[in-house]
């Protein structure tokens, strides 16, 4: 079965998500089932990729964490919200990826 | 998901202790359990739950640029991976070997303390049996000796622990950090009973000469319940120290400073320090002693006071110890 290249996949994990972000503040798991499930199970975030991005991307300024409430359970999580360089961010990087796409599929066969 | 978390904490195991190292271990461990549960709540079984969440977590690798812990995870550069590690099983025999050592280095300071008693008797009981007494004070000490000789060989298979850079896995750290808490009230109550045996020591004396019993009964008998009363005090309190210890030099094992320096509260802080001078004085450490003890007894024939530098000298041992162990 061919399954995704992690070197593709690699530069776009900060896209997904500040694209989960973008509509709400989420956690580490959840982020990460959402991928899952928007994908159709094509592909996994691995937790320690996750984490890593999201200890990066805090550090660059996209997205802040904070700590909260669970409202389902009471139990104190760490959430991520997304920051206005953040959106610039994403936003850029989606104009990448459509470049990117572009000149890609120019040399797969059958398009 | 005690299996996962005892899979995270080894992981991180030999990292360095910094905030965000702790806190990559937290979150990663949210997130964990939260996968975790759900697959449980879907039916999953333990094992399936436990199998799918460790092949999907990824390694340290991705991490180590963000933690800055690259050099942790590239052994070929640094020392800090050439750790030996102590098992479970080996944590069992340790401890198991220092309860004997404690009996064996006990019976030898009990024999120490009680060498004089065969003498004092033959001496209340009249003239001309101070040979004999002098043959059994030498038979004691030679005995007693033989035992410091004997443990110090037998627990030489144990030296690495202090020469050498070693780790404790999560579980082990756990298992010993669990047994000394339920170590702690035997701990307590035969340090008491040290303690009281040593106070009250004077008391069956004081009693029979009050009672105006005779010279043999006062000076003789009285004496020697006397000393074995300290001694049996003393075998106790080396007993139970030695136990103490081994729980402490386990606990230590792991530096402060990585992560599996904070697996339980128990751990104190370990530094590994230069102990070649100290071991080089501690082991003409009890010889000597028992010089100090031959001469001021035959210098001044004063038997009946002499032994209290088997007591001095076992709080003297003790008190180097603890004092190297905090710096």
């Amino acid at each position: 079965m061919i399954s995704i290249s992690s070197d593709v996949i690699r530069g776009y994990n900060d896209t997904m998500i500040l694209y989960l972000l973008l509509e709400k503040p989420s956690y580490g798991y959840e982020i990460s089932k959402q991928i899952r499930s928007l994908s159709e199970e094509k592909y996994v975030i691995k937790e320690t990729t996750l984490y890593s991005a999201f200890t990066r991307m805090e550090k660059n300024g996209y997205v802040e964490s904070f700590s909260d409430e669970d409202l389902s359970n009471g139990k104190k999580r760490t959430y991520y919200r997304i920051t206005e360089a953040g959106r610039a961010y994403y936003q850029e990087k989606c104009a990448e990826w459509n470049l990117t796409k572009e000149v890609v599929e120019k040399f797969i066969e059958g398009n | 998901m005690e299996t996962l978390r005892n899979y995270l904490k080894s992981m991180f195991q030999n990292l360095p202790n910094t905030r965000e190292v702790q806190r990559a271990q937290y979150e990663l461990g949210q997130m964990m359990e939260d996968k975790y549960n759900e697959l449980k709540s879907q039916g999953k079984s333990e094992n399936e739950a436990i199998g799918i969440v460790i092949s999907e977590f990824g390694n340290l690798e991705d991490l180590a640029v963000d933690l800055g812990i690259d050099n942790y995870l590239h052994p070929e550069q640094q020392a800090i991976h050439n750790k030996r590690n102590i098992t479970q099983d080996e944590a069992e025999r340790f401890i198991a070997d220092k309860q004997k050592s404690g009996i064996m280095i006990g019976l030898g300071v009990l024999l120490c303390i009680m060498c004089s008693t065969p003498y004092i008797i033959l001496d209340s009981i009249g003239s001309g049996g101070s040979v004999y007494g002098l043959i059994g004070l030498f038979g004691m000490l030679v005995i007693a000796i033989g035992l410091f000789v004997f443990d110090r060989v037998y627990m030489d298979k144990w030296s690495f622990l202090k020469s050498q850079a070693c780790s404790m896995d999560f579980s082990t750290t756990d298992y010993v950090h669990h047994e000394r808490e339920n170590y702690r009230m035997t701990h307590a109550v035969l340090l008491t009973v040290g303690v009281m045996l040593c106070v009250l020591s004077f008391v069956p004396v004081a009693v029979m000469d009050e009672l105006n019993m005779s010279d043999f009964l006062v000076d003789g008998v009285g004496s020697v319940i006397f000393m074995a009363m300290v001694a049996v005090g003393v075998f106790f309190f080396v007993v139970t120290g030695n136990r103490v210890s081994a729980y402490n030099t386990l606990l230590s094992v792991n530096e402060r400073g990585t992560m599996g320096g904070s697996f339980v509260d128990s751990q104190k802080e370990q530094v590994h320090y230069d102990n070649k001078k100290l071991a080089a004085v501690m082991s003409v450490y009890w010889p000597t002693v028992t010089c100090i003890y031959l001469s001021w007894s035959f210098l001044t024939m004063d038997w009946h006071i002499t032994w209290v530098v088997w007591v001095i000298a076992s709080l003297v041992e003790t008190f180097i110890k603890n004092m190297n162990r905090e710096y």
